[in-house]
């Protein structure tokens, strides 16, 4: 088999600064370091299987939108690097739609960004805008839509575009039953393909049904990552035993987890 | 100037994406309002009736600009100024404004400050052919010189690129820079010959006047539309200074461009 993903080392550093001048002084004094480091990302690597699909879950902050984005390339890493084999395409809430447009000149826009020909587009369009369900509202601008509305459109789009590699980011999440019913469907049918695919939910069992593997995230580092039946079993045992924790101890909890976070760690850290 | 060269050839590989970009651009402008893109010619309307009433008839007391009458002189100088402005604010904001909806396209960032430009090119060259034919009823008809046109908006058109490759860097790192270009460009208003005549100012100023790049563009549209002569065979010097400045703008925004442009993203 071959990797489709290969993620090594990668971390992302994000700084926090106090105040604006210190963003200011930052960038223009070299050689100093002002502001407060904050790794998103520590040290993860894994690799990918072409055809696999892999869920990402994790509590919130522990860097599962970070890692979608980064694996979608929109947001550059600071460390380590991502290599994809085929084009990706990321599917988030409303992502990149511009509002004053209609839905059918934004469908037209994003295929034109993407790098198809007019007479490709015009192929495209009508099967998007059904399988948007989205009718008589296609030549309303997007601002008007429901976020059920924009999800179900770029979802639509980026299906169609046809990606080797499909990144979900909680995109369904906010669509009805039956539209993410739909969308499973189609993501089965890219399984089949033998298309890979990441997904990010907080639903464990549309988890359960869809993925072969869980890559587990806490606050930055990759926890466990392996198949899902194990992993998913894990987690929610760890999820109870977060749960039951009391305000002071999930305080501690998370506190030291952000003191891991604020430096750099050079070895993969271990819980 | 490796930098230079990407940037240029990103240009000419996707300028096919520039144009159909910008018309989308433009559409994203004016929808909206009930007269839509006819904003585009009222709201310059508006502005040049009162800048006239002010300066023409309230200030200058309806006093000629050599041998051209006032409201001519400053018609055929304003035209240009509409589309610097507006395509210098818009395309300062273009790469921070546009780039979570763009961020993972495939075409170069590059492109993003170009099709912002052309998105106002438009509306400009209709603006200029209303110009042109209003010219013609109050006492400048078409001449020879309107052939050297197309010299001074090719350089426009390169010079607010490479501006646009600085500022829309700058002002993504650091939004307070937008803020300062609305007041430069407010301020170059005045010091810009649009709306009265620099050569009303002592000879030693002139030089320092024409520092400013849209002084040469906006002179050199001037000549041609009003039939004054050809602006730059008759200031050699003064078209070596722009290109210059054109060329040096460019290489400094394509090197500031391409340094950060794959960080902006961490910017926002």
């Amino acid at each position: 088999m071959i990797n489709s993903v290969e993620v090594k080392n990668v971390s992302k550093r994000y700084k926090l600064y106090k105040k604006q001048s210190e963003r200011i002084l930052d960038l223009l004094v070299p050689y100093k370091d002002y502001g407060e480091d904050f790794f998103a990302l520590q040290n993860v690597s894994f690799e990918v299987e072409q055809g696999s699909i892999v869920g990402l879950v994790g509590i919130n902050g522990s860097g599962k939108s970070t890692l979608a984005n980064i694996i979608a390339g929109v947001i550059p890493t600071t460390n380590g690097q991502v290599t994809s084999n085929g084009n990706v395409a990321l599917i988030a809430v409303n992502a990149g739609l511009d509002g004053k447009l209609s839905g059918r000149e934004n469908i037209e826009l994003k295929l034109l960004m993407l790098g198809f020909s007019q007479k490709e587009i015009t192929a495209m369009e009508n099967e998007i805008i059904e399988f948007a369900e989205l009718e008589k509202f296609i030549d309303q601008p997007v601002k008007t839509y429901s976020s059920g509305m924009k999800s179900r459109l770029g979802f639509s789009i980026s299906v169609r575009v046809n990606p080797d590699i499909l990144i979900v980011d909680e995109a369904l999440s906010v669509g009805d039953k039956a539209f993410s019913e739909k969308s499973l469907d189609k993501m089965m049918e890219f399984k089949e393909k033998g298309k890979t695919m990441f997904f990010v939910s907080h639903s464990i069992s549309q988890m359960r049904r869809f993925c072969d593997q869980i890559l587990w995230l806490e606050f930055g580092v990759v926890k466990e990552y392996g198949a899902t039946k194990e992993v998913l079993s894990k987690y929610e045992s760890f999820l109870e035993e977060y749960k039951a924790l009391s305000k002071t101890d999930k305080k501690k909890y998370r506190t030291r987890a952000l003191n891991r976070q604020s430096k750099k760690n050079e070895e993969p850290a271990v819980l | 100037m490796k930098s230079a060269i990407k940037v240029i050839k990103e240009q000419v590989q996707f300028f096919y994406l520039v144009k159909r970009l910008s018309v989308y651009e433009l559409r994203s402008l004016t929808r909206g309002n009930y007269l839509g893109a006819a904003w585009e010619i009222i709201n310059p309307a508006i502005q040049i009736l009162i800048y006239w009433f002010v300066f023409g008839f309230g200030i200058r007391q309806r006093e000629d600009v050599g041998d051209i009458p006032y409201f001519q002189w400053m018609f055929a100088g304003i035209l240009v100024w509409f589309f610097i402005n507006n395509s210098v604010m818009k395309s300062s904001k273009s790469i921070y404004s546009k780039i979570r909806m763009l961020s993972k396209m495939n075409f170069p960032m590059s492109v993003i400050p170009n099709y912002t430009i052309f998105a106002q090119f438009y509306p400009h060259l209709i603006l200029l052919a209303i110009g042109m034919v209003i010219l013609q009823f109050i006492g400048f008809p078409i001449s020879i010189y309107y052939l050297q046109l197309p010299i001074y908006i090719i350089g426009l058109l390169v010079f607010l690129f490479s501006l646009a490759l600085i500022t829309s860097t700058l002002a993504t790192i650091i939004r307070d820079v937008q803020m300062l270009l609305q007041s430069v460009m407010r301020m170059l208003l005045y010091l810009s010959p649009i709306l009265w005549p620099p050569t009303l100012l002592p000879d030693s100023w002139q030089p320092f006047m024409k520092l400013n790049p849209f002084y040469y563009v906006i002179e050199g549209y001037r000549y041609s539309l009003l039939g004054e002569g050809w602006y730059f065979i008759e200031n050699p010097v003064y078209t070596l200074y722009f290109v210059g400045v054109v060329a040096l703008t460019f290489l400094i925004g394509a090197y500031l461009h391409v340094k950060f442009r794959s960080q902006f993203i961490d910017f926002l």
